[in-house]
């Protein structure tokens, strides 16, 4: 073994996999590193619901036992994974972070779980959210899930476990899904990079459903390559989720090529300045813009006027999708739900349908809006979200006024969702920290199937910095012991 | 459309078979006001003729 224990977890994925390869680490060691970080971390940090220690060793001997069997070896073999639990992996229940769905033993995996299995990758567990992948939730029945960089602040949702788990080195990389910013923004708010991938770029079959027309999985990670190499596996056509594209899936590692001179990046003015982004974050991004420059980027401003409403469009129509969904188990099971979440369902299935449709125009709008602009630029470059994470406290009381619904839910959705109702794809990387030592995240949203080149940027941008490089809880003895654990 | 109140909210509730505690009500009705109020801007936009697609097509 190479490096002490913390450092090997830490590794990116495509370094534990050569080191794997090259007989310097055994997957059963390494599986058994981030179970014991597992143990030490996370009673307080809250990022799993289910740990699956004795499949995981078991598949990471089988991993053994086949290297010495010879022959080829798969992109992510021996590296451990885990998934939020919104995605079935058999055997397991997938409780979407919920009550309702407590014991719902899966009885198949997932065709994204199945793909990187059969890439050599071991699933470890499952992952915590926010309750059916709503944002929101008050009070998680699988506990409150903590920030790693400051465990008093809100790590991001709904793939909360999934930042959590991928900061703190609880895993190699984890897979997220995101419907309205449910991947970028735990990834910008946890420290590391996320995908939203093109709708339809990535199978949903076998992911519990939060809004049809704009989930889409997609994996966090603790550097771009990584992000590259997990979505060479997990993309393409799957024959059971009929919106899954039949276009050929790229290398997108080979995308990494450091050069980004000549590239087109647009930077939207409205998220970029206006009222709501936050001094430091503002700061941050175009700080980010500076050093593209510096390459050889062409950066110049961009507006999208239709942006700022982005929020409450896709709140209207993605939480009425939603609605639909669990109306029965909002007229049966009311008191089963979160707080939080049954209001917000209940609020969606009041909703008049001549604001949904009204909505759902102002989508294709917004829609044209960006693809216009993405004719023009090859990357269009705004904050992940407004501010850095939030305090947990900031989120847990009650809704007080109709302005408070703005300001906790529409205006941060602004930054995200856009993407999301157009259906095209962000990758979100760590673009600095704020004075409290939270991080901050640069969005890079480029045209529909065009992962590459936001790889491409994302990765050149990496390499210039070292943000992606830190590591949370450095002083975690005290910081952990000082915080009780969190309610089971 | 009009600022919704409480009793708006609840008949509207009871027309539509969903359960209403009174806890829940005020909350859901500053949500339901708050959509109004943020979408209403939409009705500026010459949105009459705007295809609302859901998705893009998949065009290769």
């Amino acid at each position: 073994m190479t490096g002490s224990a913390d450092d090997i977890a830490f590794q990116s994925a495509a370094g534990l996999r050569e080191l794997i390869r090259s007989k310097a680490l055994s997957p059963v060691e390494l599986v058994r590193i981030y179970l014991d970080r597992i143990e030490r971390f996370d009673q307080q940090l809250r990022a799993y619901i289910t740990v699956c220690p004795d499949e995981a060793l078991e598949a990471a001997r089988r991993a053994e036992a086949a290297m010495a069997r010879g022959g080829e070896l798969g992109p992510l073999h021996g590296v451990p994974f885990a998934v939020k639990d919104q995605f079935d992996a058999q055997g397991v229940p997938t409780t979407v972070g919920s009550r309702i769905l407590r014991d719902a033993v899966a009885s198949e995996d997932a065709t994204v779980v199945a793909r990187l299995r059969a890439a050599g990758g071991i699933l470890l567990g499952k992952l915590n959210l926010t309750e059916f992948a709503l944002g929101g939730t008050r009070d998680f029945p699988y506990g409150q899930p903590r920030n790693p960089w400051n465990l008093d602040h809100d790590p991001g949702g709904s793939s909360s476990g999934s930042g959590i788990a991928t900061a703190a080195a609880l895993c190699a990389v984890s897979m997220g899904e995101d419907t309205g910013g449910s991947v970028r923004g735990p990834a910008a708010w946890c420290g590391v990079a996320g995908i939203r991938p093109t709708w339809g770029r990535v199978s949903r079959h076998g992911v519990f459903p939060l809004s049809w027309s704009m989930d889409a999985p997609g994996p966090l990670t603790r550097g771009v390559e990584d992000n590259a190499l997990v979505m060479s596996v997990i993309a393409g056509r799957d024959e059971r989720d009929r919106v899954s594209s039949r276009r050929p899936v790229p290398n997108y590692r080979a995308a990494l090529t450091g050069n980004v001179r000549g590239i087109r990046i647009g930077l939207i003015t409205e998220l970029v300045r206006g009222a709501d982004t936050s001094p430091e974050v503002r700061s941050a991004v175009e700080a980010a813009g500076d050093v593209l420059r510096r390459f050889g980027a062409v950066v110049e401003d961009v507006s999208l006027p239709l942006l700022p409403m982005a929020g409450a469009v896709f709140m209207a129509l993605a939480d009425s999708e939603g609605s639909g969904l669990h109306r029965r188990w909002l007229v049966s099971r009311p008191g089963d739900y979160d707080q939080a979440t049954r209001r917000r369902l209940l609020t969606a299935s009041l909703l008049p349908a001549s604001v949904y449709h009204q909505a759902q125009r102002a989508r294709a709008l917004i829609r044209e809006q960006i693809l216009d602009a993405c004719e023009r630029h090859d990357v269009l470059m705004s904050p992940t979200a407004p501010t850095a994470a939030p305090p947990i406290a900031a989120g847990a009381a009650a809704i007080v006024s109709r302005a408070e619904v703005a300001g906790r839910f529409f205006t941060r959705r602004s930054y995200a969702s856009p993407y999301s109702l157009a259906g095209t794809p962000a990758l979100s990387v760590p673009c600095g920290f704020t004075s409290s030592g939270l991080p901050i995240g640069l969005q890079l949203a480029g045209r529909p199937f065009d992962e590459s080149t936001l790889f491409r940027v994302g990765h050149a941008y990496e390499q210039a910095t070292d943000w992606h490089r830190r590591r949370p809880l450095q002083s975690s003895g005290g910081r952990l012991a000082d915080h009780p654990p969190a309610c089971s | 459309m009009r600022e919704l109140m409480p009793a708006d909210v609840r008949t509207m509730a009871e027309a539509t078979g969903l359960p209403m505690t009174d806890d829940d009500l005020a909350e859901v009705t500053h949500r339901l006001n708050a959509f109004l109020e943020a979408l209403a801007p939409l009705a500026s936009l010459a949105l009459e003729r705007v295809e609302p697609w859901p998705t893009l097509p998949d065009t290769p």
